[in-house]
Parts: C-alpha cells; structure tokens; sequence
C-alpha cells in the first residue's frame, strides 16, 4: 500500500534552529531514508509557506492567493511517500523522524485502483 | 523548478463522498474523468513531468508522534481544516506563473482549493 507521510512542524521554530541543530535533523533524516530505503518512494522538502501560493476556481474566475489555504501554526514541511506492507509499518518508520519528536507525521493511504 | 501541488477537498465535498454508494463513486469518478484526462493531456502537451497520488478518506489518517521515547499513534488528520487534502500533484514546472495554470486546470479547484508549494533543491 502507497502512504503518504506527511511532516507537520512550526516553522518558526525551524527557522530558529542554530545550524549544529539543523544538521542534526538532517542526520535523522539521512537515517531515515536508509532504513526506510526499500520502501521509499520519493520524498520532499518543501520551502517555506510564504512561497506558497493558492488557486481556486470560482464561477469560472481562477483567484490566486498568496500563502498556505489555511493558516495554522503547524505547517507541512515536506513529505515522504513509502509502498508498505502496513501503516503500523509506516508509523514505525515515521517514528523515527526528527519532526516526530517536535511535531507530528501524518499518514494518509493512498487509493489503490479498483479491479474494474 | 519543482512544487508540490495539495489537492484539497472541502469538508463538506468528503461528507457528501461519504455518503455516496461504491456505484455511485464509481459514477462520479466517470463523469469527472475528461477532466482529468484534459488536464493530464494539458501536461504532456507542456512536457510538465508528473507524479502523483489519490488519497483515501482523511477520516482514516494517522498521526504519529514520539514522546519521551515513546510513539503515539493517535485517529484523523493532524489539523482540523475546512479543506482537507484528498491528493498530490509532484510536478516539474517552467515558473510559477505555469503551476498556476496547471493549478487552474485540477478539477478541484472549482470548490476546494489547489496550494502550490515550491520544493527546497539541496
């Protein structure tokens, strides 16, 4: 089964982070993706929601806004997409990610394709 | 330059799924599918390389935290929104005025919402 982990943080908070701390993320991270190696798909880091941008459509006039469609203190930093036998396996190999620690990761299964 | 592209569905359009039978669903998804097939015929005519994904009901997400040590696994979505994401779009675009267009054109965008995020290149 597809999984979506989703990394949740405050990025201001990560933002804060002194380089030293930074890098000790990144190692954790790093970590992850080798243990999680056979079952990671792909995965991103995403750049800070001030570059985001939200589309909607609306009787046919697209509207553009700056920022995320919700402002919230907690914010999606990146995500991976791993191909589980489990979301118990997806939670046990999300709980080794630094952001575990200091925020949350969402999991979210993917659709598989019905048999016609 | 690469974004992230969060398909999101309003509250109330996953209530309204949630109450559809398996033949309705299979109904609805039918009848929205030119429009995905335009949107993807769209892409492949930009040379815009894409991935993606469909996600289940955010109804039976997961959250995952570690606490002193300890994992907590707990029900839902971590953030209670009036829009809740029902899938992704991994894409390679020109610029961000090309995400735009290619936001434009999701289907969910008529009632939910299309957030672009720009991705970090280490």
């Amino acid at each position: 089964m597809k999984v979506l982990a989703l990394i949740y943080g405050n990025e201001e908070k990560w933002a804060a982070l002194t380089p030293a701390e930074s890098e000790a993320v990144y190692d954790k991270h790093r970590a992850f993706a080798a243990v999680a190696a056979a079952k990671l798909v792909t995965g991103a880091e995403l750049a800070s929601t001030s570059a985001a941008t939200t589309v909607r459509v609306r009787e046919g006039q697209t509207v553009v806004t700056d920022g995320p469609f919700a402002e919230t203190k907690e914010v999606l930093g990146g995500f991976y997409l791993l191909d589980c036998d489990s979301l118990e396996e997806a939670a046990e190999l999300a709980s080794r990610l630094a952001e575990a620690e200091t925020g949350a990761i969402e999991l979210r299964v993917g659709r598989e394709e019905e048999a016609a | 330059m690469k974004y992230l592209f969060l398909l999101n569905n309003s509250a109330e359009q996953w209530d309204e799924w949630r109450s559809l039978s398996r033949a309705e669903r299979h109904e609805r998804r039918e009848e929205s599918l030119p429009r995905w097939n335009d949107l993807f015929g769209w892409m492949s005519e930009q040379g815009i390389d894409v991935s993606g994904l469909e996600l289940e009901d955010p109804a039976n997400a997961r959250v995952v935290r570690v606490q002193d040590g300890e994992t907590l696994v707990t029900d839902g979505p971590y953030v209670e929104t009036k829009e809740l994401l029902g899938g992704y779009f991994l894409a390679d675009c020109k610029d961000l005025d090309q995400a735009i267009e290619l936001a434009e054109r999701v289907p969910v965008a008529d009632k939910g919402s299309v957030e672009i995020r720009p991705l970090v290149t280490h």
